[in-house]
């Protein structure tokens, strides 16, 4: 879909979604995407969809949504992962679009991506091939930085080599650097590239464990600041059986101070795909095919619910009082976080597929 | 692993590599992305051997196997190799009807009978 064309199906969305009313006190709203190419803004409060709006040239790819610090722009990865599209949650406007394909060079995203605290950059790990006549080069994987302000046609400021397999990048709250997550946790200078340290998660090398396992494609990071993840791993040692014992534990990556720990709570017995913290910090919530409440200051399950099917992606209300799951099929449930009682359930519009789609939280 | 036999080359890789001593260097599934480097068992078996922790339904994590292309042997790759599969197929849960099976092209080898 070329420019024009976007701002005139953008136009039309305008008109046909209900635009934000502009509220005096801060609302939590929730933002998510489904198939073929919509993004939709929730009111969890009223149980109902407030926005409903066109992604242009998504071409039946929506996935990972990263929204900047004032929640006013939702950055979208989409287009088979080769495009990132920022909309303005208010108008449906794009505002931002970077295409990272090339002539010759074919570019990917796979799914990592971040917002700088100060709303002005996007960092994007990329996965490059270059086409040639009779041969295609598997390039170094990059970060790439472009300007949120660079408008429909962005390209990057700076680009600096990456490591293989990063599945997330998260920005540091100080603004100077990021962190890249994959076999290790990698900082790097935002600025320069520079590789400022590296933590193992795969060589995470504590006492009985074995490496562990993690799958972390959802940039969830608020209300707290703190990156939580689950990771599996197995337990050995005396008194365990050779093949070891399969234990869950919680990844907290605090964004503020770059603190890293590790908590095991339970014997596997429930897969967890994504986490959330809440804004005390004494509970966190996972999703999967069943919703599970962990005591953080006990470090043990306090609340286990089946759910009405697999959602992939977790959140939680500023107040701390609503747990949300969303990601796969095409609704978002609203429980209880004290009770883990369901309270409410929003089906999106067309019933599209969330499928990978981030279920995120904003604050206006 | 003595119980089992390897079925495609990447087994054969992993068995040789424990025949070498070099178990430890391989690494099933940790923190990757992409078709090229997923080998975990996840829609025929969960993780204890069941299916009761599979996803619920088979419908809800389709799209979100497609997309990524996790798993290219049971789910259609629409990132490289089956682009259009889901095309105007919007909804899992109400089109799965409408998504066909896919086989490699196989007309320049096999000559239609």
């Amino acid at each position: 879909m070329n420019f024009p064309t976007a701002v005139l199906v953008a136009g039309a969305w305008l008109v046909c979604g209900t635009v934000m009313p502009r509220a005096a006190a801060a609302h939590d709203y929730l933002v998510t995407v489904t198939k073929p190419d919509r993004l939709f803004v929730i009111d969890p409060a009223k149980e109902r969809v407030v926005s409903e709006f066109h992604i242009p040239g998504a071409q039946d790819y929506v996935s990972i949504i990263v929204p900047s610090p004032d929640g006013r722009i939702a950055y979208v990865l989409i287009n088979k992962a080769e495009s990132i599209a920022g909309i303005d949650l208010r108008t449906g406007r794009e505002v931002f679009r970077a295409d990272l394909v090339s002539p010759g060079e074919r570019v990917q995203c796979m799914f990592a991506f971040a917002v700088t605290p100060d709303g002005k950059e996007l960092v994007v790990y990329e996965y490059a091939t270059r086409l040639g006549i009779d041969s295609y080069t598997v390039l170094q994987p990059r970060f790439a930085v472009f300007s949120t302000a660079a408008g429909l046609h962005a390209t990057p400021l700076r680009q600096f080599s990456a490591p293989r397999r990063i599945e997330m990048v998260l920005a540091k709250q100080d603004g100077r650097s990021f962190y890249a997550l994959g076999f290790n946790l990698y900082e790097y200078d935002l600025g320069s590239g520079h590789l400022i340290g590296t933590r193992g998660i795969l060589n995470w090398n504590r006492p009985h464990h074995s490496s562990p396992d993690m799958l972390a494609f959802w940039p969830v990071t608020e209300p707290t600041g703190i990156f939580v993840s689950p990771l599996y791993s197995t337990l050995s040692g005396p008194g365990r059986p050779q093949a070891g014992v399969p234990e869950t534990s919680l990844m907290l990556l605090d964004l503020h101070t770059g603190q890293l720990q590790y908590h095991d709570f339970e014997t596997t017995s429930a897969p967890i795909f994504s986490a959330v913290l809440s804004p005390d910090r004494h509970w966190a919530f996972g999703a999967y095919t069943a919703l599970t409440k962990v005591d953080t200051h006990r470090w043990d399950v306090a609340g286990r619910i089946n759910l009405a099917h697999t959602y992939y992606s977790v959140d939680i209300s500023s107040d701390g009082k609503d747990v949300y799951v969303g990601g796969a099929m095409c609704d978002v449930a609203i429980y209880d976080s004290g009770t883990l009682q369901k309270r409410g359930d929003v089906r999106l519009p067309g019933c599209g597929d969330q499928a990978l789609a981030t279920l995120q939280v904003i604050r206006r | 692993m003595s119980g089992l036999k390897s079925i495609n080359q990447r087994a054969d890789l992993l068995l040789e590599a424990e025949e070498a001593g070099h178990l430890e260097e391989v690494s099933a599934m940790e923190t990757v992305a992409g078709c090229a480097t997923t080998f975990d068992p996840g829609w025929e078996v969960d993780p204890f051997s069941g299916v009761a922790s599979l996803c619920q339904p088979m419908e809800a994590d389709l799209y979100g196997c497609s997309d990524p292309c996790w798993w290219p042997a049971q789910v259609p790759d629409t990132m490289n190799t089956y682009p259009s599969w889901q095309e105007q197929k919007p909804s899992a849960q109400d089109d799965w009807r409408e998504l066909d099976a896919v086989f490699p092209n196989t007309n320049a080898v096999f000559p239609k009978k």
